[in-house]
């Protein structure tokens, strides 16, 4: 895990070995990590892997029972000091079904202290404005999505958390939601944004949290976890060469996917060299082996398995 | 104070939903309609042992409030349920969180939502009262029956004690709704519980060990009100400056338990 690299602003967050227990149940455990402020930072792992217990820390909804945090400069013990510099959307949106988009954002407004002319421009922004007196319960998945990103943009925050923020948008839709995230951060935003879509994280995010069982597998940016990491494709005619390649990569503990006669193997960049050697010395010399750089949906898995970078 | 005043206007649009609206609407209606049955059995010659008392105070300063009082089990029992579904929808919602996020400070948030919700009641309360009390009065003066005592100056003072008496009623029942709603966390789990609690666990106890039950927070809170009209419920047996005390403190302890026990749940919904 790579904690050393020092960005010019400082951190937006930054955890130090926090924990938490329900009941019986780990959901994070010695959780550090980083975000560098004006970062996209990509929060990535299975389900069940912590994330959103780790968000609902930063946010104060639950309450650490060891380790600690700052968000924005302040201790998760005082929410008070850095919330009203922070945006999130947590889970699935969460609104009244029986009040209109426009009357939900109202309500976090007048809450918030907002100008109540922030509710209609962000509506705006994300595309709501014709449906805005519809009540949300008439709303799609991706539209109540939409409204749930308004909701995160209400205090102009400095931090924007977004759980899952592409859950039920169309293609266009989250094109569209990329494109503001970018612009979101060309304005100094620190982003943290949850997401299974790795193709999307890829795209997007300079910065990477790989989580497990709640603990962290990597931290860091992402050009470092990408250049360690490469996709050696092992392609043969023989079934039973691609078998023993297979074991080799499979035992050496990397990540492997089979499909019409092409073996995919995500690894180390020097891995390829020992996999060419020990294939020739165990039977399987006829070989054509090629070296890409790996996806980060590769990357996730072979660390999912285990395999480090 | 800024952020309490900020909660209590967040909470102001939530009312606008059919929901709330239709719950707060039954009360009046259902209720006033208590208060025609009452009044029409009592006007078209009923008779019968647990008519006697409002049929000797029907022509008297109490009895308007005799008749629209008939339906405050109910006003209660709409009260409870409507404070305790507000507040723990927040939770089965999931809407908790985005409050939350906006105002972490949590006792704020809650003096803010309560202050609206116990405003909301009682303002729904008021209108009920009003408008069945107007229309017994039209029906009455359409039948030719006698009203002028009901409008008296005593007859102002006796509907006055009544409702100062069911305002802290209301408070006390919202009280324990908000309680319940904080540690159940959950719509029905909550209005069950709520109202399994103040129409059958009270009154199964009172039977076995009535001396307790009137100290109750559901026994205190309705008797302090059949101290002003004694039709309209029972008297409180320890006297009304004890029961009022008792009221006060049951209010004080849901208070305080609440303020305890709030601010160090974990909001997972």
């Amino acid at each position: 895990m790579s904690l050393s690299s020092e960005p010019a602003r400082g951190f937006a967050i930054e955890t130090q070995g926090l924990s938490k227990r329900f009941g019986s149940q780990t959901a994070v455990e010695g959780l550090t990590m980083r975000v560098p402020a004006g970062a996209i930072a990509g929060f990535i792992g299975p389900n069940g892997a912590g994330k959103t217990t780790t968000i609902r820390l930063l946010l104060g909804l639950v309450r650490p029972d060891a380790g600690s945090a700052t968000v924005l400069g302040h201790s998760l013990a005082e929410p008070e000091r850095y919330l009203p510099r922070v945006g999130a959307l947590v889970e699935a949106p969460a609104f009244y079904p029986g009040l209109s988009g426009q009357t939900n954002l109202e309500v976090l407004a007048r809450l918030g202290g907002h100008p109540g002319s922030l509710v209609a421009e962000l509506l705006e922004v994300v595309g709501l404005s014709d449906r805005a007196r519809d009540r949300v319960g008439t709303y799609s998945l991706g539209m109540k999505q939409r409204l749930g990103v308004a909701m995160a943009l209400l205090p102009d925050p400095e931090l924007l958390i977004l759980d899952e923020p592409a859950n039920g948008l169309d293609p266009l839709g989250i094109i569209e939601m990329r494109e503001m995230l970018r612009r979101l951060a060309g304005q100094g935003k620190t982003i943290l944004l949850s997401s299974h879509l790795l193709g999307e994280l890829e795209q997007l995010a300079d910065w990477l949290i790989m989580l497990n069982q709640g603990k962290v597998l990597f931290c860091g940016p992402a050009r470092e976890l990408l250049a360690q990491r490469v996709e050696v494709v092992v392609e043969s005619q023989d079934a039973i060469q691609l078998d023993v390649v297979a074991r080799i990569a499979g035992d050496a503990g990397h990540a492997v996917t089979r499909e019409d006669g092409v073996l995919r193997i995500a690894c180390p960049a020097g891995f390829a060299e020992t996999l060419n050697r020990m294939a020739g010395e165990t039977g399987a010399p006829d070989l054509t082996l090629r070296i890409r750089e790996a996806s980060l949906e590769q990357l996730f898995l072979a660390l999912i398995k285990g395999d480090h970078p | 104070m800024i952020s309490v005043i900020r909660a209590f206007r967040s909470e102001v649009p939530k009312f606008r939903r059919w929901s709330v609206l239709a719950v707060a609407g039954a009360m009046l209606v259902v209720s006033t309609f208590i208060a025609y049955l009452t009044f029409h059995q009592i006007a078209s010659g009923a008779t019968g042992r647990e008519m006697a008392g409002l049929i000797t105070a029907f022509p008297t300063p109490q009895g308007l409030v005799s008749i629209i009082g008939q339906a405050r089990s109910l006003i209660i029992a709409i009260a409870l349920v409507m404070v305790t579904a507000n507040l723990a929808a927040e939770w089965s919602q999931g809407t908790l969180r985005n409050l939350l996020v906006c105002e972490p400070r949590r006792l704020r948030w809650l003096a803010g939502k309560m202050l609206a919700l116990v405003l909301f009641v009682l303002l729904s309360m008021l209108l009920t009262l009003l408008i069945s009390g107007t229309f017994i009065l039209v029906v009455a003066q359409g039948q030719g029956i006698q009203t002028a005592a009901w409008t008296s100056p005593e007859g102002l003072r006796v509907f006055l004690a009544f409702l100062g008496n069911e305002v802290l009623c209301l408070v006390g029942v919202s009280a324990l709704g908000m309680l319940i709603a904080i540690l159940t966390r959950s719509v029905a789990a909550g209005v069950g519980i709520a109202l399994a609690y103040i129409l059958v666990v009270e009154g199964i106890i009172a039977v076995v060990l009535p001396q307790v039950t009137q100290w109750f927070p559901g026994r205190v809170f309705n008797t302090i009100v059949g101290t002003a009209v004694p039709l309209v419920g029972p008297e409180p047996p320890q006297g009304y400056p004890a029961a009022l005390g008792a009221a006060l403190l049951w209010i004080a302890v849901f208070v305080v338990v609440s303020a305890v026990v709030f601010p160090r749940q974990d909001v997972k919904a």
